[in-house]
């Protein structure tokens, strides 16, 4: 049979999000697989040295949707290193709580996304409704159900009252039942062993060769964690199993997230009982002195790193992010070549791709600077000469 | 220092191994030390990293515009501790090796202090531009300090168009 | 040749049993897919006229054909899937016996059936794109896969009944209700290779979006989508239909409107048994199905054919 060359993205229903994959089909099996990067480019990490300290923790929480709390963290732990802050245990505390609630919501997400890779829409559709109640857990305790931008410059800017720790634990022991039943539904359907056992295959002296991190890396059997290996914050007072999964394919990974969740609900309880009292935030001085740091943080997805270098000014002089995404996606086309092309969005889903993570760093593309000078009353000129010409007159809606 | 002892050990060995090629070797805290090595023994100091000290993990590259040099900071671990590898280049001509030979999947790093510094990485094979766009204007690197937003992209002549 | 024969097979082909009820009663079905789908993930799901909204929408849709293609089968295709259901249809006892009844009309019922399936794979091979290319090479091997153990399980009535009339099998059904808790396997096999032919998951490979995007029918736009997916919902209908008349006794003899409601209802169980098909499992791959149908779903007709013989020798 002939080889056919297609095309997976930059814009294909099964990514959420642009990547590009080449892929060589002899049938339906894949001959040779390659990736392309940097569709979404945003120039975060020149950004961040024309802003000040404070400024780059809203901006480095908008690296990525899901793991927003874990980039800031790690952004932060960097500064308060370089700035010698020690910040108090409470808001050590609530970093780790946001942090497990953020790997709750990853994964929840990631099972649904898995699921409707396969086709799976019920599974999907019940994972994503339970997912609410660790969105409205984020929003209790953030404000905000996605950029809950608890971090501040030395400590966290809300506190946990009684009220939300009750609310929160309450959440959290439905979060647990559903999840042991999700672990049960995924480890035992027919169709989801079919789909996801042997699938993606990628061997741990492989992973270890390619950088692999993070649950992708654990479903390989390698045991790595920086939770465990490096304990930041309060980790090393909490009791949690390190999960790893030596069948080194899709079932791995899927298993390794579920119990992993199961874990993370144990963290969130400890946590909220251990809650020492104090206060939640110390003073920084803005002028960060000269030094250097970099920092090591388990992201849902694996190991995110930041460096970050200050000159004693209020602005950092580099900061570096490098999204655990990255270090997994070279090991997307070993897993992929011999496998089915049916398996190909389920395989690169099971890395958990982050794209905007990944391609952070780089300048506003032409397009977006445009649209920035174009100021609100342009635009909605813009947008009524455009309706105009195709017939509909919003001239006469008057904008509140 | 016997809080440090294992960092200690760590720096005795390199210093063993690498001596004069080693410079600025700084014990930052513990689980962080930091050195710069000449970039003809950047491979070398890598390799031994990776298959004789278990560091085997190269957790990513950073790219800095030092001034006179440009330099890469190569953060490599053993999941405990990080031992961060400098390696200076000159400005006017800077050139490294890659590392893809120790650490595998380093491509994606190696390509941005290609693009985002203008760093050549001897060894690398042609391909695409990564992270920046194909059309971006060549000779330009948007890392370096000297870079501004309208080298690349001047004034829109939006404007005009008022 | 009187004009009143002519009329008559207008009315038929056009009104009843033909395009008009067969498009509103898929319509209604296809409504019921999406809305018992909904309700069982726990959705709200769509109104009653989606079905009905989105073909309108469609249809006043550009028509883009893409300029590698051949261009008069890309267009005529769509028609051609439409055509294939509603002659099977004519065949099928909507409730005392079928319009065109004639003995082996089973046969052609199933051959009829597999004619849009086989517009599908020429629509995807004639669109040029690899998406449609892959997912009309997947049409076509699960035509391989399902249409042996479909034809299989429609063997097992027809011995029992001693014909190969779709009516006959049905009133013989109708006079021995007794036989029909027999044939259950033969039901579920053809059931599953229903599903398969619908090309619903958990074998709905040949148009996976996250895979392939639209599969046959990437390329395809507007009108001609629109007459695409009126097809599969006719369909529907139709595999109902026949699975009501072969298996379940079509209108156990009764006439009039009291059968032509049971009809309705048997239709609607066979459909609520597709949803919930649908719902419980994840799509499997190509390989795994033509496996499945293969080494499960063939042996078990085989199996009931065999009872079926061995119940007929036993019983005269």
């Amino acid at each position: 049979m002939s080889k056919i060359s297609i095309p997976l993205g930059p814009q294909h229903p099964g990514l959420k999000e642009p990547i590009n994959f080449g892929l060589v089909l002899e049938g339906e099996q894949i001959d040779k697989a390659t990736v392309n990067l940097g569709y979404n480019h945003r120039g975060i990490e020149k950004a961040a040295e024309e802003r000040t300290y404070i400024q780059d923790i809203y901006l480095l929480e908008r690296v990525c949707g899901i793991c927003s709390h874990s980039h800031t963290t790690c952004y932060i732990t960097c500064v308060e290193e370089i700035a010698k802050a020690e910040i108090p245990e409470r808001a050590k505390a609530i970093r780790v709580l946001v942090a497990e609630l953020e790997r709750i919501h990853s994964h929840l997400l990631w099972l649904g996304i898995a699921a409707y890779e396969i086709g799976f829409d019920t599974l999907f559709m019940y994972v994503w409704r339970d997912r609410e109640q660790v969105l409205d857990c984020l929003e209790l305790v953030g404000g905000n159900r996605v950029h809950y931008a608890i971090n501040t410059l030395g400590g966290v800017r809300r506190d946990i009252t009684p009220e939300i720790k009750a609310e929160l634990l309450k959440r959290v022991d439905i979060l647990e039942a559903r999840t042991k039943y999700y672990t049960t539904l995924a480890t035992e359907e027919t169709t989801v062993l079919a789909r996801t056992q042997k699938v993606g295959v990628l061997p741990k002296d492989l992973a270890i060769k390619l950088g692999t991190n993070g649950p992708t890396g654990r479903a390989s059997g390698l045991a790595r964690d920086v939770r465990k290996d490096e304990p930041y914050l309060i980790y090393d007072k909490l009791d949690f199993k390190l999960i790893t999964a030596d069948t080194c394919d899709v079932f791995g990974r899927v298993v390794v997230r579920v119990l992993e969740t199961v874990e993370s609900c144990k963290i969130i309880r400890q946590v909220l009982n251990y809650l020492p009292e104090g206060p939640i935030s110390i003073k920084v001085p803005w002028k960060v002195p000269e030094g250097e740091a970099v920092n090591r943080y388990e992201a849902p997805r694996g190991e995110d790193i930041h460096y970050v270098k200050g000159n004693g000014t209020d602005k950092p002089e580099r900061v570096k992010v490098r999204a655990p995404t990255l270090a997994n996606y070279h090991a997307v086309p070993h897993m992929l070549e011999g496998g089915w092309m049916a398996d190909v969005p389920l395989v690169i889903a099971a890395i958990d791709p982050c794209m905007s993570c990944s391609d952070r760093a780089l300048v506003t593309d032409r397009a977006a600077a445009r649209s920035a000078v174009w100021s609100w009353e342009e635009m909605r000129r813009n947008g009524i000469e455009f309706y105009k010409r195709r017939g509909v007159d919003f001239s006469k809606v008057v904008l509140k | 220092m016997s809080d440090l002892e294992l960092e200690e050990r760590l720096k005795k060995r390199l210093e063993d191994k690498f001596g004069g090629d080693i410079s600025e070797f700084t014990i930052q805290r513990r689980r962080r030390l930091w050195l710069t090595v000449k970039p003809e023994r950047l491979v070398d100091m890598m390799r031994f990293l990776y298959s004789e000290m278990e560091f085997n993990h190269l957790s990513t590259i950073t790219g800095m515009d030092l001034g006179e040099n440009l330099a890469a900071f190569y953060h490599t671990t053993d999941q405990h501790t990080i031992i961060t590898v400098r390696a200076k280049t000159p400005r006017a001509t800077p050139v490294l090796p890659t590392v893809r030979d120790v650490f595998a999947g380093t491509e994606s790093y190696e390509r941005e202090l290609e693009d985002l510094f203008g760093i050549k990485i001897e060894g690398l094979p042609p391909g695409r531009h990564y992270p920046l766009p194909d059309d971006f204007p060549p000779g330009q690197h948007p890392l370096r300090k000297d870079w501004k937003l309208t080298d690349a992209y001047p004034e829109p002549a939006v404007k005009e168009a008022k | 040749m009187a004009i009143e024969n002519i009329l008559l097979a207008l009315f038929y082909v056009l009104i009843f049993p033909g395009i008009w009820f067969l498009a509103t009663y898929g319509m209604t079905l296809e409504w019921v897919d999406r809305k018992l789908g909904a309700v069982l993930q726990n959705r709200v799901g769509p109104p009653w006229f989606q079905p009905m909204a989105d073909f309108i929408k469609l249809v006043s849709k550009e028509v883009i054909i893409p300029k590698a293609c051949d261009n008069v089968m890309f267009r005529n295709l769509p028609y051609f899937a439409v055509a294939g259901v509603t002659a099977a249809m004519m065949m099928i006892p909507v409730w005392n016996g079928a319009l065109f009844s004639f003995e082996g009309d089973l046969i052609a019922v199933i051959y009829l059936l597999t004619i849009p399936t086989a517009t599908f794979f020429l629509a995807g091979w004639s669109s040029t794109s690899p998406y449609a290319a892959i997912g009309s090479m997947r049409v076509l091997t699960q035509l391989f896969a399902y249409e042996v153990p479909l034809m299989l399980a429609l063997i097992g009535p027809a011995i029992l009944a001693g014909s190969w009339n779709i009516t006959a099998i049905s009133e013989h059904f109708a006079r021995n209700p007794a036989y029909m808790p027999a044939q259950i396997a033969g039901f579920l096999v053809a059931v599953l290779a229903l599903q398969g032919k619908l090309e619903r998951l958990p074998f709905d490979s040949p148009h996976a979006k996250t895979e392939i995007v639209g599969g046959q029918f990437t390329e395809y736009t507007g009108r001609l989508l629109a007459f695409f997916n009126m097809a599969v919902s006719m369909e529907m209908v139709v595999g109902a239909a026949l699975l009501n008349a072969v298996f379940l006794g079509g209108g156990l003899g009764l006439t009039g409107i009291g059968a032509f409601v049971l009809f309705m209802l048997k239709t609607f169980g066979v459909v609520l048994l597709l949803v919930v098909l649908r719902v419980l499992m994840a799509r499997i791959r190509i390989e795994q199905m033509v496996n499945f149908c293969w080494q499960i779903l063939a042996p078990l007709a085989m199996a009931q054919i065999v009872f079926d013989i061995f119940l007929k020798i036993r019983l005269g």
